[in-house]
């Protein structure tokens, strides 16, 4: 087994923890169950790591299979990278898009081996006959790098593809053109959505996220009044009781019932003149555009958002700009005057 | 209960007068005048008549009472039956609003407009449903769905959504039940014959293109048959395309061009499961007449 190879196992096989050492070790299937039972799991990390990589060298194992276990630690760990969202379509008039997976994988494949000769290119099936890509980038001299792949995940006859956040910007252009064509798409675009939350990223663009709908099976939920603690001492009276349940109806009625797509923040770029209720200040009546950068930032945005209101934070209803984040698909905006 | 209550004054005044006339009885020694005693004993006499007829008169009530209140059962259980009907009713009217799904296209209006499912089903079997939300205002627009993201859903609004809903939901219909019914037949072949699949089923999300080798017998030492079957009619259930090739040795052998002519033919007319069911049925070799 090559010495990078077997480097390259065992600090994958590092990052893997304890917990989960097993479960992924299993997903992996390389190493057969018997052999497995051999290993003694109790010892520690490094010494147990290093009788993994003897295995593994007893097995002959290639880049191939690195890359492979490589994936499956990303798999479980999707959290630990960023997701870009691609979108792609194609001409009108199109004939039916006979996807055929196979042919996606080499095709993809084809294109980047085209354009430069050190590449790893891996795939893993997934669920719901989508695809997990891992490319490894080199250079025209120098052998690809695997400590800093690039994923990709694509859900077959769909127009969208997830991308991890990639350093190595120059080979996006690649990328993008292998995906695009590989699909049976012509152009590809990347939206201003971005996530750790792969799931969340996939909620927003295929839809998915308000999977509640009224039927006569289902009876409906009695409008549900301000949730007033009714164990509450009856000393206490609510104040602004009705301009409370106006403002819960219309969160309700804005963010829905279900539970919100994660993501991690929201970014406004302003490019808009100043305005001001004050004359004379400094920064009123100026010609150039004001430029400034807005981030709001929470490890739950959109549930955070849906909680200004009712906590009497803000008013409701939000700015149009918050709420339409999962609607539009985007958490990046850039605000020019009109 | 008027009557009772009186009757029961009644008697315990009498009572009461029976014990004062035993007192008095007692207390005077010398015997009454004869015209009032004959007067008083024939009041007491009276009043036993009456006391009498009263307590028989009471006892007939509450004998009447007790009648009635077994008779009025009956009657209470008919206004309890009435209740039921119109509960029974209210149930029934759900029950049929419910089995609308059956019919594959049903709704249910909604503050905002109204809300269609779309019941999928394939040869008697009702698979899943799908959901549109419609808001409808001018122009009518779609609030949220549960429509698959591979479903052209948006080209379908595009065409017919504005002018021609009825025709939207027709179309939507078509392309839902026809993916649902490929999907069941995929999903089928996967799980009740796996044991005629060489290879794993190769598929895709609108299950418009299948890959797979297979033999006509599970246990069978026949070289395996590649299927290659394309629907490019996504408003089907059948394929547009069907390429069968024999991979054996003895593949110039005419017995084994029939066959592979043969399933070609039954993968073009029937339903997967049916093709794969005449393989078991007939085990080596296929029955032409199998063949319509």
């Amino acid at each position: 087994m090559d010495e990078t190879v077997a480097e390259f196992i065992k600090r994958t096989i590092l990052k893997i923890p304890m917990t989960e050492m097993m479960t992924i070790l299993k997903a992996w299937d390389f190493l057969p169950e018997n052999q497995l039972q051999t290993v003694n799991f109790r010892q520690r990390k490094e010494s147990l790591v290093q009788d993994l990589v003897l295995l593994c060298e007893s097995k002959r194992a290639s880049l191939r299979d690195a890359a492979l276990l490589d994936i499956i630690y990303t798999q479980f760990h999707q959290h630990q990278k960023v997701w870009d969202v691609f979108q792609m379509s194609k001409e009108p008039g199109e004939d039916v898009d006979l996807f055929d997976m196979e042919r996606f994988k080499s095709s993809f494949e084809k294109i980047l081996r085209r354009a430069l000769k050190n590449v790893t290119v891996s795939f893993r099936d997934a669920e719901e006959n989508a695809v997990w890509i891992r490319i490894a980038w080199g250079t025209q001299y120098r052998k690809p790098n695997q400590y800093k792949p690039v994923y990709v995940v694509y859900y077959s006859q769909t127009p969208y593809a997830f991308t991890s956040f990639c350093h190595l910007k120059s080979n996006t252009p690649l990328l993008s053109q292998a995906l695009t064509v590989a699909s049976n798409h012509h152009k590809i675009v990347k939206m201003d959505l971005r996530s750790r939350y792969l799931d969340s990223l996939k909620a927003i663009v295929f839809k998915q996220y308000n999977q509640k709908f009224e039927t006569h099976n289902s009876t409906m939920p009695l409008q549900e009044t301000l949730e007033l603690d009714m164990h509450m001492d009856s000393r206490i009276i609510h104040e602004n009781k009705i301009e409370k349940e106006r403002v819960q109806r219309v969160t309700q009625e804005t963010f829905g019932d279900y539970p919100q797509p994660r993501l991690e923040f929201a970014q406004y770029k302003l490019e808009t003149k100043f305005r001001s209720d004050f004359h004379g200040g400094i920064l009123a009546e100026r010609k150039e555009p004001l430029r400034c950068l807005i981030k709001f930032s929470s490890p739950h945005l959109l549930e955070a958002l849906k909680s200004l209101a009712p906590a009497g934070i803000a008013d409701a209803p939000l700015s149009p700009l918050l709420t339409c984040i999962p609607n539009k698909g985007m958490n990046y905006f850039k605000i020019r005057d009109k | 209960t008027a009557g009772l209550n009186l009757g029961l004054r009644v008697l315990a005044h009498l009572e009461r007068l029976e014990t004062q006339m035993s007192r008095s009885c007692k207390n005077l020694e010398d015997p009454p005048r004869e015209t009032a005693e004959s007067d008083l004993g024939t009041k007491i006499h009276k009043l036993r008549c009456l006391r009498d007829k009263l307590r028989a008169e009471v006892k007939q009530r509450q004998a009447r009472i007790k009648a009635s209140t077994a008779n009025a059962e009956p009657d209470q259980t008919l206004e309890i039956s009435e209740q039921e009907a119109v509960g029974g009713k209210e149930e029934n009217m759900k029950a049929i609003l419910q089995a609308y799904r059956f019919t594959g296209l049903s709704g249910k209006r909604t503050s905002r407009g109204v809300c269609v499912c779309i019941s999928t089903a394939f040869e008697g079997n009702l698979l899943d449903s799908y959901f549109v939300d419609l808001v409808i205002q001018k122009p009518l627009r779609i609030h949220h769905h549960s429509v698959p993201v591979f479903i052209p859903l948006e080209e379908i609004s595009a065409k017919y959504l504005q002018t021609n809903i009825q025709h939207f939901l027709f179309c939507l219909c078509e392309y839902l039940n026809a993916y649902a019914g490929r999907k069941y037949q995929a999903d089928q072949l996967q799980r009740d014959f796996a044991a005629f699949l060489a290879g794993p089923l190769q598929r895709n999300s609108l299950c418009n293109l299948l890959s797979f080798t297979y033999k006509v017998e599970p246990q069978g030492r026949s070289f395996p048959f590649c299927a290659r079957l394309l629907y490019k009619d996504l408003t089907t259930t059948l394929p547009t395309d069907v390429t069968i090739t024999y991979q054996g040795t003895d593949a110039s052998s005419t017995s084994w061009e029939e066959q592979r002519a043969s399933h070609e033919n039954l993968f073009f007319t029937k339903p997967l499961y049916q093709v794969f069911t005449s393989f078991a049925r007939n085990g080596e070799r296929l029955d032409m007449s199998l063949v319509s």
